[in-house]
């Protein structure tokens, strides 16, 4: 856990880390609303074009393949830019979480 | 088949994970008080890491459909069925993303143990309580049932085995993965389900491409004889709102699903999270698209129409597969993936289901000063003890499912999502939601969802979840705001 706690320091408070959980229930919903984008695209954009890859249809490719490629890579760029670590259990702790919370091993 | 090297791999297969399920079970922490049994029982302690959160949220999602009816319709629509199911990459992000660190958060604070906790503390409604949880218990059994007797089907036809020694096998897998390990049992049996679907869908891939004569050639085939299957629409059969209805149905909504929500309360700490997010994506990405892609690729193989392979219908495409493309040794170890998808599906909604029942329906519906007298010992006999009723009422069942099971259980998936969405995302983020919305928001919404489907009413052609959704967002948004406002607890919104 010590790795966790120092990259937490900034949010030190249960209010401060319920308002980072908001904002990044926020970016996830962006995240959706871009993955839609790449799928349609991907997959519609591209059904007009008469390219066989493997004799797999470009749209079929793009639309499954490069679609999920482009959600892996949109969750790299949130877990690097938007979601942040920080200790779930400290901090004004209650007493269930503190007999439950003491197991980090 | 030889029977015993049919079996083998199957057996092999419930040894290990019932070892796996056993060393789970051997917990670091000592329960010494009653919550301390819930916590580990129902919740594994909080301690999940990261590759198992994304391995046990895949493969309780995964289940037998992923693995017979998804590769079935991809057999007649073709690429379009493929591009359909690829929405479902955005299914672990979305639910890690949008939940994962509020119900982290809220749940440690309130020591909530199920998802029904959480939305009955922040309404202060044991009546929402209850109603979650029979919500979640009718759905959670039908569906459990519909795994069995999908799973049973294919071993059946598989290994030639009859079908209830397949029903007894699996749950005997189901029952001891759950009630030795508990979540913890249960969540590292998934690692190792989830790990055997891979194998399978490589394996049977190897097969059907080998039978087929490489990839090339099985769409050179295909394109030939049906060409439907190279187009989006598929000449009709794919029509752009089924596209719509399904991104709701089978990706956005999916966040949603009680059975998925419990393991966001369960994992470690935040890297986890962050990592299970990366890796569930890629995992679910490959296991989503490459099982319906199956589907495709028998199409190459298997040329005649429908009515030549079994009983006639898309669910007997992929048995069909897997016995004309693999040697029987091969065979009995890809059956090991489906069969692996539907008990990892029906033992997280055992545990889900019992914590309902005991935690939910049984210790809430005693007084306060009550609950905190039942002792440690009687709450963990009575959990175990619900815990393999429920498993041989399911068991029991799926020998001959009564014809209203199917009813229930087609309204199973739909009907979960349109319970629990709005009351889940008006709980954790909108500050006015009431208990009165989130009352109307699910009772409004299941019995329109429910009452649509069973009549068949649709509107503009669309999938009734589209009416479910839309009435539980109303119920929601209209019940709160007709009804007196309803401080929720600091827990739920701090003040900075």
């Amino acid at each position: 856990m010590k790795d966790t706690q120092t990259s937490a320091e900034q949010l030190l408070t249960y209010a401060d880390k319920i308002a980072q959980s908001h904002k990044e229930a926020k970016a996830t919903v962006v995240a959706l609303v871009l993955t839609i984008v790449a799928w349609a695209v991907l997959g519609f954009g591209l059904a007009g074009i008469d390219v066989k890859i493997a004799g797999m249809p470009l749209w079929a490719l793009g639309g499954t393949v490069g679609t999920w490629i482009v959600a892996v890579l949109i969750v790299v760029i949130m877990n690097k830019t938007i979601f942040r670590d920080f200790n779930l259990d400290d901090e004004g702790v209650s007493q269930d979480a503190a007999v439950n919370g003491g197991t980090n091993e | 088949m030889n029977s015993f090297v049919a079996l083998l791999p199957v057996i092999i297969f419930l040894i290990v994970g019932v070892g796996i399920a056993f060393i789970g079970a051997k917990s670091k922490n000592d329960t010494s008080s009653a919550n301390g049994f819930l916590n580990k029982y129902f919740l594994g302690n909080r301690n999940m890491g990261a590759f198992v959160l994304a391995m046990t949220t895949i493969a309780t999602y995964g289940s037998v459909s992923s693995f017979v009816g998804g590769p079935g319709q991809g057999w007649s629509i073709g690429w379009g069925w493929v591009y359909m199911a690829t929405v479902q990459v955005t299914t672990l992000y979305l639910l890690y993303g949008i939940l994962g660190k509020k119900m982290a958060l809220v749940s440690r604070k309130l020591g909530a143990v199920t998802v029904v906790d959480v939305i009955r503390e922040r309404f202060n409604s044991p009546l929402l309580g209850i109603l979650s949880a029979l919500v979640i218990v009718v759905f959670f059994t039908t569906t459990m049932i519909a795994q069995f007797v999908g799973g049973a089907k294919l071993f059946e036809a598989v290994t030639g085995q009859s079908y209830v020694i397949g029903l007894i096998i699996f749950g005997i897998a189901a029952l001891l993965f759950t009630v030795v390990g508990g979540f913890r049992g249960v969540v590292l049996t998934d690692a190792l389900a989830g790990i055997i679907m891979l194998v399978g869908i490589v394996v049977l891939a190897g097969g059907i491409l080998n039978a087929g004569g490489g990839f090339a050639s099985i769409m050179q085939t295909i394109s030939e004889t049906k060409p439907h299957m190279m187009q989006p629409l598929a000449d009709g059969n794919m029509p752009l709102g089924l596209y719509f209805t399904q991104w709701l149905l089978v990706g956005i909504f999916t966040f949603a699903l009680p059975q998925s929500v419990v393991r966001t309360m369960g994992y470690k700490d935040t890297k986890s999270l962050h990592r299970a997010t990366l890796v569930g994506t890629i995992i679910i990405g490959f296991m989503m698209i490459g099982v319906t892609s199956l589907g495709i690729l028998s199409a190459g193989v298997l040329t005649d129409p429908i009515e030549s392979y079994g009983a006639g219908n898309a669910d007997d495409i992929i048995p069909q597969a897997i016995m004309i493309t693999l040697p029987s040794w091969l065979a009995s170890i890809a059956i090991v993936g489906p069969v692996a998808a539907s008990i990892s599906t029906v033992s997280s909604l055992l545990i889900s289901a019992t914590s309902a029942l005991v935690k939910d329906i049984w210790l809430a519906a005693k007084p306060a000063a009550n609950a905190e007298n039942v002792n440690e010992r009687s709450i963990n006999i009575v959990s175990r003890v619900a815990t393999i009723v429920l498993a041989l009422v399911v068991v029991g069942l799926s020998v001959t499912p009564p014809s209203v099971i199917w009813k229930i259980n087609m309204f199973a998936f739909g009907g979960l999502e349109t319970a629990f969405a709005f009351v889940l995302l008006g709980a954790l983020f909108w500050k006015r939601a009431t208990k009165v919305g989130a009352l109307t928001s699910m009772i409004a919404g299941v019995a329109a969802y429910v009452v649509s489907m069973a009549l068949g009413f649709k509107i503009g052609g669309l999938h009734q979840i589209t009416i479910g959704l839309s009435v539980a967002l109303l119920g929601m948004i209209i019940g709160s705001l007709l009804s007196k406002k309803q401080e929720p607890s600091k827990i739920f919104f701090p003040e900075k």
